[in-house]
């Protein structure tokens, strides 16, 4: 039994008033109790997180673990591993793996090895086409069945139309839904950067905002059309988080994620820092404007979660010329620190609810119907806990990473607020 | 007085002093070289190689010939025939291979944007002078340009220099919108709507559609040859209807102004962006640019490799 003493308590919706102790039992929450007011046996492993934050463990439905067939960059061990020091307690790994996980076998291969590791629970999300090929579609009722979550292109948009409608109605009935990494894939070929200011210094090929928003806009048609829900990742621009709260106004069941690195970094990055691969990423950084309007779309709750995007590559295939180096930000053991850091120095105007939101009852509301729970801190629920400082003053340091990837935009800077204690079935990893 | 960069990667951290220095080097070489050479200053015992990832004439040339110039060794590093190509080995460790073998100065060319940055800070003591990365920069193209009609007009000041074409896809409008810029000149671009960047007044410049118009009204006519070979989609329908709009023609030249003059950063593709009449006119400075890349990139190597003008 271990006991969180003096906490205050997240319950995945509101901070509650007042100092509670928690106790856990096995993997169950065994009571939640104003502090001082459990009497208790023998045998108590009691640890004093006085005025801390316990919430219900994080969840980053956005992570990708490169096993199998990249794991030089990343494996289910160390990507579980990460997401338990990030405070994550669930995660969902992208299937644009390789081979892609797009097959029953493969989703099972994915969970087994989830569960023979130490770290934060991996959830599989499946590839939406056979072999990634946006041609037909994949055995998802039996997908499903063995544990895929999510179903996605990721990595890509599902580029034909057609392929995603019929997609849509085939989950319509599973309650598992559709994750659209929203592109045009014409407009962004071969893109590098925002196009704006700094693609038209630099000469590196512009990803235009309407790349995304033509893609955010027919997946809120066929969600208009179909009433099925979709979610859409790693909103970047102004522009398609724009949509987005206007679809959700009228009742459209989108919802959508964020990802650390398109909420605090922006495209000047590239310039400032004489093309430094570490800002290389898709879709790119954009606008300080950009950056207002996401923020801006947390406050209203337009955003549903934070999603890391995590994308580790091998420093080889990342410390490059920037038009030569691989895309992707690898996040997953600063992006708690990253969104609260930011929060912080936003003045702390935006209620603390809303932040920890996005990484518990909001992204558990994109999974399906039985992981709802995992949002929620409750007396018998599972205990999946992450304890937040908000005041906790800590340097990143990318060495000491668990994850494989050696590279992140935030390495040295020194962040505030920080997940200081992180139980995942009521289990302590050391 | 010490050269203040290390590094040279485009001209956007450069004083107008900066570039006149050059000038009045280059200026300074130039008359020797007119008055036999003799009294070259001497980089004897350095070493520059020519590191070009992609395809080039002029330039890979001209920087050979004003290292020889000044006495230095050159090595003109064979990219397709590298161990890089053939046996896979990595840009990084390549660097660290040339630089152990006391290489003082690599020249690189790559269709990587931002190669030069990374190169520089993988290097531990030679130099990086950029040759033209990707659609990026090629500031001794600017160089040169710069030099080449500061030499015809005395002062580029108030004077209005006309970019036209590729604006989008183009190392060289990049790097001479910024120099021409510094030395108090006017830059206007003109070209096909989908050949310029949504955001060309982040450039500091004014668009004007008309190329004709365009023309009318500038001192300085600089032609860009259209890289199809960099296009998605093909940009313009034909060559033909191309030069019907944005090429220079004889015609167009007519309504120029008297003191007007031609300029193309070469390879130029006549009957597109330039008529035959046109290169080869009394207006154009063509081989005059070429003939100024030497002294120029000359002058670059002797600031850049610690003589003291």
């Amino acid at each position: 039994m271990i006991l969180l003493k003096g906490v205050r308590v997240f319950d995945g919706e509101h901070l509650r008033e007042g100092l509670f102790d928690i106790l856990v039992e096995g993997k169950k929450i065994e009571r939640i109790a104003p502090k001082g007011s459990l009497s208790l046996g023998d045998g108590v492993k009691v640890i004093d997180l006085e005025g801390k934050i316990a919430c219900p463990g994080f969840i980053d439905i956005h992570v990708h673990l490169r096993e199998p067939g990249g794991e030089w960059r990343e494996e289910i061990k160390s990507g579980a591993l990460a997401a338990y020091y990030g405070g994550f307690t669930t995660i969902v790994a992208m299937p644009n793996t390789n081979p892609p996980i797009d097959s029953p076998e493969l989703v099972r291969f994915v969970k087994l090895t989830g569960e023979s590791v130490k770290g934060a629970r991996v959830l599989p999300s499946g590839s939406l086409s056979k072999g990634r090929e946006g041609k037909e579609l994949t055995e998802m009722r039996r997908m499903v069945n063995e544990g895929a979550v999510l179903f996605t292109e990721d990595g890509s948009p599902t580029v034909r139309t057609d392929l995603l409608r019929s997609a849509m109605l085939y989950l319509k009935d599973l309650g598992v839904r559709v994750m659209e990494h929203p592109e045009d894939p014409y407009l962004s070929e071969n893109g590098q950067v925002n196009e704006g200011r700094v693609s038209a210094l630099s000469g590196l090929k512009g990803i235009p905002s309407s790349s995304e928003l033509i893609d955010v806009e027919r997946c809120i048609i066929l969600s208009r059309e179909l009433d099925v829900p979709i979610h859409i990742t790693h909103v970047s621009t102004k522009e398609a988080i724009n949509a987005i709260r206007k679809a959700k106004e009228e009742g459209v069941k989108v919802t959508c994620d964020v990802t650390p690195h398109h909420l605090t970094l922006d495209e000047e990055k590239v310039l400032e820092s004489g093309f430094d691969p570490v800002y290389k990423v898709r879709p790119p950084l954009r606008t300080r404007e950009d950056i207002e309007a996401l923020w801006e779309a947390i406050k209203n709750g337009v955003v549903d979660a934070i999603a890391t995007d995590h994308a580790p590559y091998h420093v080889d295939e990342k410390d490059l010329p920037f038009e030569d180096a691989s895309s992707g930000i690898a996040s997953l053991e600063c992006a708690v620190a990253v969104i609260l850091d930011a929060w912080d120095r936003r003045g702390r105007s935006i209620p603390l609810e809303k932040i920890l939101r996005l990484f518990t009852s909001g992204p558990a509301k994109v999974l399906p119907e039985r992981y709802r729970g995992l949002g929620y801190l409750r007396e018998g629920g599972i205990a999946d806990i992450t304890v937040i400082d908000i005041d906790r003053v800590s340097v990143v340091d990318v060495s000491l990473w668990r994850s494989k990837a050696r590279l992140t935009p935030w390495n040295g800077l020194s962040l505030k607020g920080w997940p200081v204690l992180t139980l995942v079935e009521g289990e302590l990893i050391q | 007085m010490e050269w203040r960069h290390r590094h040279l990667f485009d001209l956007d951290d450069w004083t107008r002093e900066d570039i006149e220095r050059v000038l009045a080097l280059t200026s300074e070489i130039e008359g020797i070289l007119n008055d036999g050479g003799k009294a070259l200053p001497s980089l004897k015992g350095k070493t520059l190689v020519n590191f070009f990832l992609e395809s080039s004439t002029r330039t890979r040339v001209s920087f050979e010939i004003a290292a020889k110039l000044l006495g230095m060794g050159v090595i003109n590093w064979a990219a397709a025939s590298s161990s890089m190509a053939v046996k896979g080995e990595s840009l990084k460790d390549t660097l660290w291979t040339l630089e152990s073998m006391g290489v003082d100065v690599v020249v690189v060319r790559s269709s990587w944007v931002g190669a030069p940055q990374y190169m520089a800070r993988k290097l531990r003591r030679a130099r990086v002078i950029n040759a033209g990365d990707g659609t990026h920069a090629h500031p001794t193209q600017a160089l040169l340009d710069i030099y080449t009609a500061w030499k015809r007009f005395g002062s580029l000041e108030g004077k209005r220099v006309l970019i036209a074409g590729d604006i989008l896809q183009s190392r060289v409008a990049r790097s001479d919108i910024i120099g021409f810029k510094k030395m108090g000149s006017e830059v206007i671009i003109s070209g096909p709507g989908n050949m310029v960047p949504l955001n060309y007044k982040a450039l500091g410049v004014r668009y004007e559609p008309d190329f004709a118009k365009a023309v009318r009204e500038s001192d300085i006519i600089y032609l860009l040859r259209v890289q199809k070979e960099r296009w998605q989609v093909n940009a313009i329908p034909s060559d033909y209807e191309y030069h019907l709009s944005f090429g220079c023609s004889e015609e167009t030249l007519r309504e120029a102004r008297g003191c007007a003059v031609v300029m193309h950063p070469g390879p130029i593709n006549r009957g597109v962006e330039i008529a035959s009449e046109v290169a080869d006119g009394d207006k154009s400075l063509i081989l005059e640019q070429v003939r100024n890349g030497v002294l120029v990139r000359a002058a670059l190597l002797y600031l850049y490799l610690g003589g003291d003008a």
